[in-house]
């Protein structure tokens, strides 16, 4: 019999829902230790099932919610689970992460991950109780709002099931839906979209397996430290203000997108942030499970209707990107994005780009114009009712560009497809290499580089080749975090992070790992995630920014400029400091050395 | 020769000191740290340790070049931007 690690199932749950049948596959031990969990052992598993080469909006294609040895366990910050998959928006690698119950729930169900595959014969419910599959009609259902579902299904099947749902956009599989749990989303990516190609409108699951911990009374200790930190200076921000406070900050450095990365500054940044927002709206915090920090700042509607989630990025991406300064547009446009299931950052980011080329003639809707909030939100409208311009919008800013052609390609504001989050690459040049050579595309989550930039170690508007091995050193924490799994906004309480990260999984799972091997266990997941988008056509021409970032502007003297021969050498110093090619090839051992 | 300089605060040490901007003398970054620290005392528990800002908070002259020396000479006209280290979000 396979001896089990502490801390994992030592398996994976795949369920084909053509017909409901499920298999249990085993996860070796080795694999184990060598992808850990969440983003890294989702890539295994996906490389395993021969995700790259298929369409990942074909019911062949599989599509992986991944725990972590650390969930369920008593560390702050670590109820998360990842959703693996090919991107249909940009045919790559995506690993979105998400966290609360569903992650506790999906892990007593006994298996470390569910992969699924195939497709419903009408909308269905995934129920997975224990070690039973079944599937119900979601007939019900199908048409209803992530939270008109979530609370459905809690009557449904009874408050102990834990629900992960999409709302109409992944039904219309939308490119760029998320997966919805408890009101956070698997943001990016468009995860959604594949669950819906396959009619899957939910995932209800609960559990009565609780993995063991090799050694528990370390690992509480250990936890109990971990959240006395968790109180302190390096996660006030969050916990006081939330991330949305970072609008003020990037507004006056010039790297608060605005107006679709016209610009780099907003006049109206004050009216929406969240220092005045907390004067003339009431504000409540909110968490996770079992987080301490409680990031969450939900502001309040006018005329009663609720309380609605802001983070930075869908300020961001609702307000300066779309020209607006109305805090009640951004708190809605944000409010039926949770409902529907929208990737706030695409969402925004498309429109952005659309309100341009209308801007530019190249787009016959003259309705539509930056600043307008009821343009927005008409926008919004019509990507889920399929009317007018929302069929084009559902599509991501990239397939927008090429329908559209006249060159819109050069300022439609994504790296591989996906929308660029809040950070004008030009002024924050870490970043820009960070976003080109992202496995997943544009992206802030997948490599931390904007911390260097917010440093003294390099000149953030003239970043050189040199500072490259920078790059690789946030990306390869990230990879560790999201593999781990632990919250990335717990990363300041670290003082050595790779090798508290080593005391953290020896506790947990009894490995006599260390900081060193750890690093590698990073840099083996961000070259496997290279490897699968190699493996789905990945070729260099795609590591870039957008031409017009990288074409000096008048306003780029405040903002900064980047060429595209220096990012060309930053992307070569990266490629380089990682192993591989000055292109960013694998050598032919990465690409054949076999995961499983 | 002390020089005059605009502080901009923005996030945590904002809220803890209750303004947004204000102004400080000092020959260098310490100097203004340490003018700060007295004025503002609940920005001085939290974000400013003597000379120094404590860890998770940072300073940038003039929104250009990321700063933590003490000794970081200022400038008449500088503008000293103090803020919370971490920008994701």
């Amino acid at each position: 019999m396979r001896r089990e690690v502490p801390g994992y199932h030592g398996c994976y749950l795949r369920i084909d829902v053509s017909d409901g049948t499920s298999t249990r596959t085993p996860l070796e031990p080795q694999i184990l230790r060598q992808y850990l969990g969440g983003s890294g052992l989702g890539v295994a598993i996906l490389l395993h099932e021969r995700a790259a080469e298929a369409d990942p909006l074909s019911p062949m294609a599989p599509i992986a919610f991944v725990f972590s040895p650390l969930v369920g366990s008593p560390l702050t910050t670590s109820a998360k689970f990842a959703v693996v998959s090919k991107s249909p928006l940009t045919n790559r690698i995506n690993d979105s992460l998400a966290s609360s119950g569903f992650a506790l729930a999906g892990k007593k169900a006994g298996h470390d991950a569910i992969v699924i595959v195939g497709q419903a014969q009408q909308p269905s419910i995934l129920v997975i109780d224990d070690d039973h599959v079944r599937l119900e009609p979601a007939g019900d259902c199908w048409g209803l709002s992530n939270q008109a579902t979530q609370e459905h299904l809690r009557n449904r099947l009874g408050a102990d099931f834990q629900t992960a749902t999409i709302g109409q956009a992944g039904e219309m599989q939308v490119l760029y839906a998320t997966i919805s749990h408890d009101g956070r989303h698997a943001g990016r990516g468009g995860s959604g979209a594949i669950l819906g190609s396959k009619n899957i409108k939910a995932i209800a699951v609960r559990g009565s397996h609780r993995p063991q911990w090799s050694d528990p009374a370390a690992l509480v200790g250990l936890a109990k430290q971990l959240s006395e930190k968790s109180f302190g200076p390096a996660t006030a921000k969050y916990r006081e203000l939330g991330t949305a406070s970072n609008l003020l900050t990037f507004n006056r450095l010039n790297v608060l997108p605005t107006r679709n990365f016209q610009e780099g500054s907003f006049a109206g940044a004050i009216a929406i942030s969240p220092e005045e927002l907390s004067v003339a709206r009431d504000r409540a915090r909110a968490s996770c499970v079992a987080c301490t920090i409680g990031c969450e700042h939900l502001y309040s509607m006018k005329n009663g209707r609720g309380s609605v989630r802001l983070e930075y990025e869908n300020l961001f991406a609702f307000g300066p990107l779309c020209g607006i300064d109305d805090p009640e547009i951004v708190l809605e446009a944000s409010r039926r994005c949770d409902e529907w299931g929208l990737d706030t950052i695409s969402a925004g980011g498309t429109i952005a780009f659309a309100m341009e080329c209308v801007q530019r003639k190249l787009l016959d809707e003259p309705w539509l114009q930056f600043g307008n909030g009821q343009s927005l939100l008409k926008a919004l409208d019509s990507v889920i009712s399929g009317n007018g311009i929302g069929p084009l919008l559902a599509e991501g800013s990239r397939r927008m560009a090429h329908r559209i052609g006249h060159d819109s390609i050069a300022f439609a504001p994504q790296v591989k497809g996906l929308e660029l989050p809040g950070y004008d690459p030009r002024g924050l040049q870490m970043m820009a290499l960070g976003f080109a050579v992202g496995t997943r595309g544009a992206d802030h989550n997948r490599s931390g580089a904007y911390e260097v930039d917010f440093s003294e170690a390099v000149d953030r508007k003239h970043v050189g080749p040199e500072s490259a091995p920078l790059a690789v050193e946030t990306e390869d924490k990230a990879a560790l975090m999201d593999s781990l799994i632990l919250c990335k906004f717990l990363r300041g309480v670290f003082t050595n992070f790779f090798a508290e990260s080593a005391e953290i999984l020896r506790f947990v799972t009894g490995w006599d790992v260390t900081a060193s091997e750890l690093r590698e266990t990073a840099r083996r997941i961000v070259t496997a995630k290279k490897r699968f988008n190699i493996l789905a056509g990945w070729t260099p021409a795609e590591d870039t920014l957008p031409s017009r970032m990288l074409q000096k502007s008048a306003a780029d003297d405040l903002r900064g400029h980047l060429s595209l021969e220096r990012l060309n050498d930053l992307i070569s110093a990266y490629n380089q400091a990682r192993g591989w090619s000055p292109e960013g090839w694998l050598s032919q051992a990465d690409m054949h050395s076999e995961s499983f | 020769m002390p020089v005059s300089v605009k502080v901009e605060l923005f996030g945590i040490p904002r809220a803890r000191a209750g303004v947004a901007q204000t102004v400080a003398i000092g020959h260098d970054l310490g100097d203004v740290l340490s003018d700060l620290a007295a004025r503002f005392p609940e920005l001085a528990t939290s974000c400013i340790d003597g000379r120094h800002l404590k860890p998770g908070f940072t300073a940038n002259l003039s929104g250009n070049r990321f700063v933590t020396e003490p000794d970081t000479l200022l400038r008449e006209g500088d503008s000293v931007l103090i803020l919370s280290l971490d920008a994701g979000g």
